[in-house]
């Protein structure tokens, strides 16, 4: 330390400089949007910070491979400075855990994908830098926080999936569901699947979408998922199990997010999606962490997330909706306007996580 | 025993070791501990969604351990003791189990075994419902029966073939001599064995996770915990519960075992040639472990189909495709193997040293650091991660090479196997070898170098291939610490099968058991050369 040389000395000065004028640059546009939710240009803000992203971008992934692969190049063909390292992790709750652990030292700009509440919690401890995307005043105001820690820019809706051959084998009298309640139908008996609802995200989803359907009615709600659960052959520890069970025919039906459903239809299994009516919804969210490396790039990285192209290469990739009202739905797949949704109360759900699931394990007995 | 205070190289040394431990096992773990705060566990234990969980894992240990440490002894037994013939081809099939990253194993039960199982349906016409305590007790065994045959056959190799010689030839019967004879000398490793399958089984996460069903385990509800609700505090408190019941085995094993040694190696004569077991028991060794062998082909046929054909199982066109995949992949496999074989040969080695000095030598603090030694088999993976990455991830900490502390986590988390399988070939070697060479003026260190190192080759290789194993397939441990460019195998697997690549996964599962393999069969063969035919008999 003390044996500093000047060219050292001369370094930190400009390292100290860049910083400041970085700051300087990242921090200026921030206050602007509000002022204006009119799609009006999206002028001052975004234009600096464009031509000021360089160097590397940490990027924490929730999205599929092939969805990272195609976003990462798409991204760098439209900001050539700018080289983007991507981790991607499948469970978007590891993703979270793994910012909080390092908060003391953030190694990521940007959280990408994974539904909302993962993004919100982490925006009420703290860790998120707030940012409100000029591309964000397109995307509605039930999909973004209000706060601008996060923004919503997909959808995933819950559906079920069920097994082609065996269905029409072994359950050729039995109507195609359309209603969650016409799964309780004793033909379906030891027939389904279920991401067991304490361990998976989309399982928890299900079970507070039958709150909503009844008005958060929750006796009616449990004594929907006790008789359910008479007909349910297997609840899974994880979520995707459940598609790869149906698709092996080990079971006939079961719950699951329709974008994954349709993903693996598409490699030529012997699977189907059914939306049945009242069904829940998740918004795939995207965010920046607080201090993380490279906070100018991150808000590029957002922006172009955010944009009509990026929008439809994921609804391509992943067949999961865009919350842009512009960006067409993938062939087959669900849209908010086209299935009937419940009114699906996040905060409400979140709060009340433990004590739902304390009631579910009690009523079912297990 | 031996003071050290007295020899300050040893001293020195042992600092060294225990200043490590400290920092690499308790200070992270110390981190997840406090995270919860008193109230937090206050809240989640009044919760009670634990109690449920526990006595599941409770009871999947006690059935998973008591069968898998009999196959694990059957095995080893055969391997040891009997003329069957294929030996290698056994060997090598013992260790397989221990080499699949289990979220592609177990899913390849299933594909066989399931409802619509292609052995259980198709052959047989039964439609069992695996998933749950049924199916995980199955998987369990197959899973850790090789952990304990390890251990067994190191036991086993090590005994005395004289004293058994001589009962024979007292005019004891080969059932008598086993009961009397081989039985009672295997305790010590045997109780290892047991002690430290069982802290494997009710650790381990990947196999409840995807075979167990509604069958919720401690391991899988901590993993739900954060993976589906991002709750790190009652994760953290479910494990805290994970601790405390293998404090509970660890207790257990040291009351039960006592004080009673079995020395059996004198010197390095016995080449003397073990006693023949009837025909019999060579035919139902035989049998026995070819039956294994099967099933435990099966599991592996079933993923090599799958990382060969289109889409398995609907699609049965031959494809290369998927091992394409592997090849603009490569750097994830290249540093599983960098860092699983840096992990072990280190681990091994700093296992050996801290059983000498805590078997051979008296200090005090000795029985604490041999807890925080065993410690570490007890911490579910995915917290032992956790630890690393909050202790770890500090500004001031930032120049550490992740790949480097990618290894240093596999090194410590491993040191239970390496330090078992010290203890259990220590116990077997007479102190008098060693006390000699410290007589005749040779320090501690020195008289362990020279003297029982070499003897140890047996239980360092033990060490070794267990702690390689765990290293290549642990999924966990490194899902916290990963960087793009230090990615394992494991992770990317993991990804894959979420990506419902089935055939990607499955490629790269292969890829990775086959280079895995490849190594140790590398290290048996050069072990082997050294150690001579002592080690089968």
């Amino acid at each position: 330390m003390n044996r500093m040389t000047r060219r050292e000395f001369l370094k930190m000065l400009g390292a100290g400089a860049a910083l400041t004028a970085a700051g300087l640059a990242g921090c200026a546009p921030t206050p602007e949007p509000t002022k204006a939710p009119t799609v009006v240009a999206p002028t001052a803000p975004a234009v600096p910070t464009v031509a000021k992203a360089t160097g590397k971008l940490s990027v924490y992934s929730a999205l599929n491979e092939t969805t990272n692969n195609e976003f990462v190049k798409a991204f760098k063909a439209a900001n050539p400075g700018v080289e983007v390292d991507l981790l991607p992790m499948a469970a978007a709750g590891e993703l979270q855990t793994r910012i909080r652990t390092e908060k003391a030292s953030p190694k990521a700009d940007v959280f990408i994908g994974g539904s909302s509440e993962f993004h919100d919690a982490l925006g009420k401890e703290g860790l998120l830098e707030a940012y409100k995307s000029p591309n964000a005043n397109i995307v509605g105001s039930t999909f973004k926080d209000p706060n601008g820690f996060w923004t919503g820019w997909y959808i995933g809706i819950f559906g079920f999936v069920y097994n082609t051959d065996r269905f029409a084998k072994e359950m050729a009298n039995v109507k195609k569901p359309t209603t969650w309640d016409d799964l309780l139908d004793p033909a379906w008996k030891g027939k389904l699947a279920y991401p067991d609802p304490v361990k998976t995200g989309g399982g928890f989803i299900f079970m507070a979408t039958q709150v909503f359907r009844f008005n958060k009615d929750e006796e009616k709600a449990m004594e929907y998922m006790k008789k359910l659960h008479a007909n349910i052959a297997q609840y899974t520890g994880t979520a995707t199990q459940v598609i790869q069970l149906v698709a092996q025919g080990q079971f006939i039906g079961g719950l699951n997010w329709a974008h994954d459903i349709l993903t693996t239809k598409a490699q030529g299994l012997p699977i189907d999606l059914i939306v049945p009516e009242m069904t829940g919804f998740e918004i795939g969210a995207v965010s920046i962490v607080k201090g993380g490396p490279n906070p100018i790039a991150a808000r590029v990285f957002v922006d172009w997330v955010l944009t009509k192209q990026a929008g439809e290469l994921n609804v391509k990739l992943s067949n999961r909706g865009s919350v842009r009202p512009d960006v067409e739905p993938a062939p087959g797949a669900p849209t908010l306007d086209k299935v009937k949704l419940v009114q699906y109360d996040r905060q409400w759900a979140s709060d009340n996580k433990d004590r739902l699931l304390k009631k579910w394990q009690a009523t079912v007995g297990m | 025993m031996r003071r050290i205070s007295r020899e300050p190289s040893v001293v020195i040394t042992l600092v060294i070791l225990v200043g490590l431990m400290l920092a690499f096992i308790i200070y992270p773990q110390v981190q997840v501990v406090l995270v919860p705060g008193l109230g937090g566990y206050v809240e989640f234990l009044a919760g009670q969604t634990w109690v449920k969980p526990f006595f599941n894992s409770l009871q999947v240990m006690l059935l998973s351990t008591t069968t898998a440490v009999i196959l694990g002894f059957i095995y080893a037994y055969a391997m040891v003791y009997s003329k069957m013939p294929f030996k290698p081809f056994f060997r090598v099939i013992g260790v397989l189990p221990l080499l699949s990253p289990p979220f592609v194993v177990a899913a390849s039960y299933i594909l066989l075994f399931g409802p619509r199982g292609m052995i259980s349906y198709y052959v047989f016409g039964q439609s069992p419902n695996i998933l749950g305590l049924g199916g995980l007790w199955g998987v369990q065994t197959i899973a850790f029966f090789p952990f304990a045959y390890q251990l067994i056959a190191d036991v086993l190799a090590r005994s005395d073939a004289r004293m058994e010689q001589a009962a024979r030839n007292l005019g004891a019967g080969p059932w008598q001599v086993f009961r009397t004879i081989t039985l009672p000398m295997a305790r010590p490793g045997l109780l290892a064995a047991i002690l430290t399958t069982a802290i494997y089984i009710v650790e381990d996460f990947g196999n409840p996770a995807l075979i167990a069903g509604q069958f919720t385990v401690l391991p899988t509800q901590a993993y739900g915990l954060i993976s589906g609700f991002g709750d790190v505090t009652g994760a953290a408190v479910v494990s805290t519960i994970l601790l405390l019941l293998a404090l509970a085995l660890y207790i257990a094993k040291t009351r039960i075992e006592g004080q009673r040694s079995y020395v059996t190696i004198s010197g390095r004569a016995g080449t003397i040639p073990r006693p023949p077991v009837p025909m019999i028991v060579n035919v139902f060794c035989f049998v026995a472990c070819s039956f294994l062998a099967i099933l435990i082909l099966m599991v592996y046929g079933v993923l090599l189909i799958s990382a060969i054909v289109e889409v398995f199982p609907v699609k049965w066109t031959l494809t290369f495709k998927h091992f394409e995949f592997l090849t603009s992949n490569i750097t994830p496999l290249q540093n599983t193997l960098v860092y699983g074989t840096t992990a072990a040969i280190i681990c091994a080695l700093f296992a050996m040293l801290l059983g000498f000095l805590v078997q051979r030598r008296e200090w005090r603090g000795k029985r604490i650091v041999d807890f925080i030694a065993i410690m570490p088999a007890a911490i579910p993976g995915i917290f032992f991660g956790i630890g690393y990455a909050t202790a770890f991830n500090q500004r001031w900490l930032d120049w550490i090479d992740r790949g480097a502390l990618i290894t240093i986590s596999m090194i410590f988390w491993n040191i239970p196997v390496g330090y078992q399988a010290a203890l259990a070939g220590l116990q077997q070697i007479d102190r008098s070898l060693d006390d000699a060479a410290t007589s005749l003026g040779a320090g501690s260190l020195r008289a362990f170098r020279d003297i029982l190192f070499p003897l140890l080759d047996s239980a360092l290789l033990t060490g070794f291939v267990t702690a390689f194993v765990r290293a290549v397939t642990t999924l966990s441990v490194v899902i916290f610490l990963f960087t793009p460019s230090t990615t394992v195998a494991t992770i990317k697997i993991f990804q894959l099968v979420n990506d419902f690549m089935w055939g990607g996964a499955t490629a790269f599962t292969v890829s990775v058991v086959g280079v895995a393999v490849l190594v140790l069969v590398i290290v048996w063969a050069i072990s082997g050369r050294r150690v001579g035919l002592q080690r089968t008999g």
